[in-house]
């Protein structure tokens, strides 16, 4: 019982805890996301499965986490405010041209990444740009203000 | 030592590690390059948490992590030189029709991984490639001619 | 044969300067930015009450039991956490050790609650009492120390008491964290 009473509060207090890491540190930069991920998960294991190693306590423990997990995703559907809480809002980092200072320091993101997810459309100029959005996942979309070359 | 010390030092330790190892932070870690991480990435962890299996521990050491995190973060947004040493910077791979080819073996590209890329911007050729970058995060990015 | 519901597709998703369909909410993520300000806040609050002890582990959480006239101590954590494992240590003074041997009493709440591991020394003989374990172990020298190990397996408050024979008992408390 107290395993998964464990299991549900480790997954509400990481939840708060990535959510709160500004998810986005640039954005693009995989690495951190890793280290984090790997780092954090692993060190709620012991806690949650504490001293009782068996099957029975360690499906238990999965089963409240994936139990937890699909109750937020439903709770994510039916609920927009709460979708907004748990994954935030798309923002638009620039916006008719001009960037949106406060948002991009907001949010740490530097215009290096902005760039380069320019690039990856082919856009060589931020003078191009139209509108950049840091999307909830923390991908930067790019509306060009002519059609891209790929588009 | 404290746990909440061994989890934060735990976490630089694991950074350095996985920087070392990957070549590229990010995308290009051959498979068993990501076994090596997660074993070395395993026993660090094993280290960190030790003997404490409580729920408290727990909490204290995530946010222990969660605060070095941070403070990587803000120390890379406030000095380019270190966001440079812990990033990386984007790398030129061809420019003017012309392979860095210094930059191509240090970092163990093969001319068909920028050629890839190229095809998935619908280039047929390499020599319709006006520009190919190495992004910090390990893409490729290709601006076609 | 299923019939497929469909839905015209209208502007759900909220435009921006009437050109682009970002549903951005600056007004939700500014109110987001004070949260999340106030969560680091929290974060380091929590890890620097962590590192003095308020949560086991640390300086706060040593405490110790004397008698008046110094025969008996017992340092033990004031708070401990499920799990972990910590050292409770019980000194004699001169006057306890005179005879070659200590005898000492220890409620029943250290072994089961606090969960006991083991006694070192391991002591000559143990008598079961009613509420409480009595452990004599041979001694040589001026003052001796036994240690406990615990490792509590479940969060709760905790009292105990330990005594020696025909002597005034010290009481403590214990609060083990989840």
């Amino acid at each position: 019982m107290s395993t998964i009473i464990d299991a549900i509060l480790g997954y509400c207090f990481l939840l708060l805890t990535v959510r709160v890491l500004s998810r986005r540190p640039g954005g693009q930069l995989t690495l951190f996301e890793f280290v984090i991920v790997f780092l954090i998960g692993g060190v709620s294991i012991a806690a949650t499965v504490g001293n009782d190693r068996s099957i029975t306590n360690c499906a238990t423990a999965i089963l409240a986490v994936a139990l937890m997990h699909r109750l937020v995703s439903w709770l994510k559907q039916v609920s927009p405010r709460f979708g907004a809480v748990v994954d935030g809002t798309p923002l638009l980092l620039i916006r008719n041209g001009e960037w949106q200072m406060n948002v991009m320091r907001g949010m740490h993101v530097d215009p290096e990444d902005v760039m380069a997810a320019a690039r990856a459309k082919s856009i060589g100029s931020v003078f191009e740009i139209h509108y950049a959005v840091l999307e909830r996942n923390g991908s930067i979309s790019i509306i060009p203000k002519h059609p891209s070359p790929d588009s | 030592m404290e746990a909440a010390l061994r989890a934060f030092i735990g976490y630089f330790f694991v950074v350095l590690i996985v920087r070392i190892v990957g070549r590229r932070p990010g995308k290009q870690l051959t498979p068993f390059e990501f076994v090596l991480i997660f074993f070395m990435g395993g026993l660090a962890l094993t280290a960190i948490v030790g003997d404490e299996l409580s729920f408290t521990n727990a909490i204290c050491q995530v946010i222990a992590i969660a605060l070095a995190h941070r403070l990587t973060s803000w120390i890379r947004s406030k000095s380019s030189r270190a966001a440079r040493l812990i990033d990386g910077t984007p790398l030129i791979l061809i420019e003017r029709d012309q392979w860095r080819t210094e930059t191509m073996t240090k970092m163990r590209i093969a001319d068909d991984d920028v050629m890839f890329a190229a095809r998935d911007k619908g280039l047929r050729k390499l020599s319709d490639v006006e520009r190919a970058i190495l992004e910090r995060n390990g893409d490729i990015s290709v601006l076609p001619k | 044969m299923s019939t497929v519901r469909s839905l015209a597709v209208e502007d759900s998703v909220a435009q921006v300067d009437h050109e682009v369909a970002v549903g951005e909410d600056l007004a939700f993520q500014r109110r987001w930015w004070r949260f999340e300000k106030v969560i680091w806040i929290l974060f380091i609050v929590i890890l620097l009450l962590d590192l003095g002890g308020t949560f086991g582990r640390g300086p706060l959480a040593h405490a110790r039991l004397r008698t008046p006239d110094g025969e008996l101590s017992v340092h033990y954590e004031r708070i401990e956490r499920k799990g972990t494992p910590s050292m409770m240590r019980i000194t004699f003074g001169p006057h306890s050790v005179a005879g070659g041997t200590a005898t000492v009493s220890i409620s029943d709440s250290v072994v089961n609650g606090l969960g006991t591991q083991r006694v070192i020394p391991q002591p000559a003989t143990t008598i079961i009492g009613r509420d409480a374990l009595t452990y004599t172990f041979p001694v040589s020298g001026a003052a001796a120390d036994i240690q406990l190990q615990l490792q509590p397996s479940a969060a709760g408050v905790y009292y105990f008491t330990v005594s020696e024979p025909d002597e005034k008992p010290l009481t403590g408390r214990i609060v083990v964290a989840p």
